[in-house]
């Protein structure tokens, strides 16, 4: 297994996650609030460990990072000056983009049929971070989604297989 | 048969002496058989024109001159080389896949009016193309998509090609010649540093037009590139279904991750899942504890599969795995069936540093 991939890496840091989580709390035998809890905090660490794994910058690694920490501060009520911070650098990047998306969308509203915008917009929606993009990018940002979340997929159905035996 | 001046364009590429000698060659040559060229079947037409649109301008003329010239091949052509005798007669090019692309992107020869295009163009593809005002002007000097660039091919064809394709624009309309000339303004994107697109056959060419064609090409390669990602996509033509198929293995993918998730949730957490404990000294208690021993010989074929790296680590711990264990391989045997993959061993107590190897092997 190569040590530098993109595989590796996420597998080691989703596994140092693992750990932690399970670590935290000495499980109270599968009462389904604590495993509901769990969960998500795995959810979470998975989509975190796999936002960080990722080598080149893209826009959906900071959408995810940025959705995770307002969630978690949401709960917590708590807000650091730091966090507004890097929300408020978030929300104006978003914003740039917006304004680059009315731009570009004007001359390339011609090149993509009426009828795809509707699937875009729904594209937009699933895709963290695709609000602000415009089409061109939203599907670049569209595939390396897809290929990180296949790579998140097998790490993580290989260490379920592997610890549930 | 009418000569081309020359005039026009930048008319920065051709020669005089070139243009002399189309001319004169053609006023003495080919007027008769252009036209029987002209009867030629129609189908032929356009792979004529795109084997011929590979000459380069020096091997045209040779062509014109030794008629058993076999320099026919051009550079980038992977066509084989028509023959001259061809070249004469029937005109029954090979069919090339390529040549036809570059003719039909090439399609500037229909070239009328449009010269103002070719002046944005830093090409060396020859607006005296462009020149020629009216299809009446059977000598062009069409460019050579040739990866060397060659400037000008001095095609005797060229006026050929221009009857002919006065033919073909009384039938198909007029709407056409007017674009084509203006884009051979992406020829040597190896040249320019800046990307070109080049227009297609009845295609506008202002600015706009070409950055909104740059971008649909560009969007075009990226849907392939989702296609090719996503399984099952490549059947489906048409783009709509492309993207709903897309957005269906988004949702599928994510939805996957949920429930691995709460797997992970589920799964009995007693085992650690620390993969560093493999490789430090204080986990000898770990590897003793509920140890199995059968699991050690089917270890190393293991092992060796996978490469020297993580052999050595484990050896120094299979070593140490020796001594604690024989005292429960008979414990140990009814859990384990040495057929099974090594996941198949016993779930309660086995190492953690086992399953971290394997685990390692996995990923």
């Amino acid at each position: 297994m190569n040590p530098s991939s993109l595989k590796s890496r996420f597998a080691t840091r989703f596994l140092r996650a693992l750990t932690q989580i399970h670590a935290r709390k000495p499980i109270c035998p599968s009462s389904p609030t604590e495993i509901f809890r769990r969960y998500r905090r795995i959810k979470a660490a998975a989509d975190k460990s796999m936002a960080y794994s990722v080598r080149s910058r893209r826009t959906w690694t900071g959408a995810v990072l940025w959705k995770l920490r307002s969630r978690s501060c949401g709960r917590r009520s708590v807000k650091t000056s730091t966090l507004v911070k890097s929300q408020q650098a978030i929300e104006k990047k978003t914003r740039h983009e917006k304004q680059n998306k009315n731009t570009t969308t004007t001359t390339g509203g011609h090149g993509v049929g009426f009828g795809v915008e509707a699937t875009a917009s729904e594209l937009r929606e699933l895709v963290p971070g695709g609000e602000a993009m415009d089409y061109c990018n939203l599907l670049d940002e569209t595939a390396h989604y897809i290929k990180c979340l296949t790579t998140q997929v097998k790490v993580m159905k290989k260490i379920a297989d592997f610890y549930s035996l | 048969m009418e000569l081309n001046a020359g005039a026009g364009g930048n008319g920065s590429h051709k020669t005089a002496s070139e243009r002399d000698e189309v001319a004169a060659l053609e006023s003495l040559q080919f007027t008769d058989e252009i036209r029987r060229l002209m009867s030629a079947p129609g189908g032929d037409n356009a792979s004529s024109f795109t084997a011929l649109l590979e000459l380069p301008a020096p091997q045209a003329v040779q062509l014109i001159q030794s008629p058993d010239s076999a320099k026919l091949i051009a550079a980038p052509a992977p066509a084989p080389a028509p023959n001259v005798d061809d070249f004469r007669g029937s005109f029954q090019f090979p069919f090339n896949c390529g040549l036809i692309d570059r003719a039909a992107r090439f399609s500037v020869f229909a070239g009328d009016g449009n010269i103002n295009g070719n002046n944005k163009s830093n090409s060396p593809e020859p607006t005296s193309y462009n020149s020629s005002a009216s299809l009446q002007k059977p000598v062009k000097n069409e460019p050579a998509e040739t990866e060397s660039s060659q400037p000008l091919v001095s095609d005797p064809t060229v006026e050929n090609r221009s009857i002919k394709r006065k033919d073909r624009e009384k039938v198909k309309g007029s709407s056409k010649k007017s674009k084509t000339s203006a884009k051979e303004s992406s020829e040597d994107a190896e040249k320019l540093p800046y990307v070109h697109v080049r227009a297609r056959r009845g295609q506008a060419t202002d600015s706009h037009s070409l950055a909104e064609r740059a971008r649909r090409e560009k969007i075009n390669a990226r849907m392939k590139l989702l296609q090719d990602l996503v399984p099952g996509c490549s059947k489906i033509s048409g783009t709509a279904l492309v993207l709903d198929e897309i957005i269906n293995h988004v949702q599928s993918l994510q939805r996957q991750v949920e429930f691995l998730s709460m797997r992970l949730a589920a799964v009995n957490p007693r085992i650690d899942f620390n993969l560093d404990s493999v490789f430090t000294a204080e986990s000898g208690s770990l590897m003793d504890s509920n140890f199995s021993g059968m699991v050690i010989p089917m270890m190393w074929p293991e092992v060796q599969l996978n490469g020297n790296r993580q052999q050595y680590p484990q050896q120094l711990h299979l070593d140490a795995f020796q001594q604690p264990v024989s005292g429960r391989e008979e414990v140990c045997n009814s859990y384990l069936t040495p057929e099974n993959s090594l996941l198949s061993y016993d779930s309660s107590g086995n190492s953690a540093s086992l399953h971290s190897n394997q685990l390692k092997m996995e990923l």
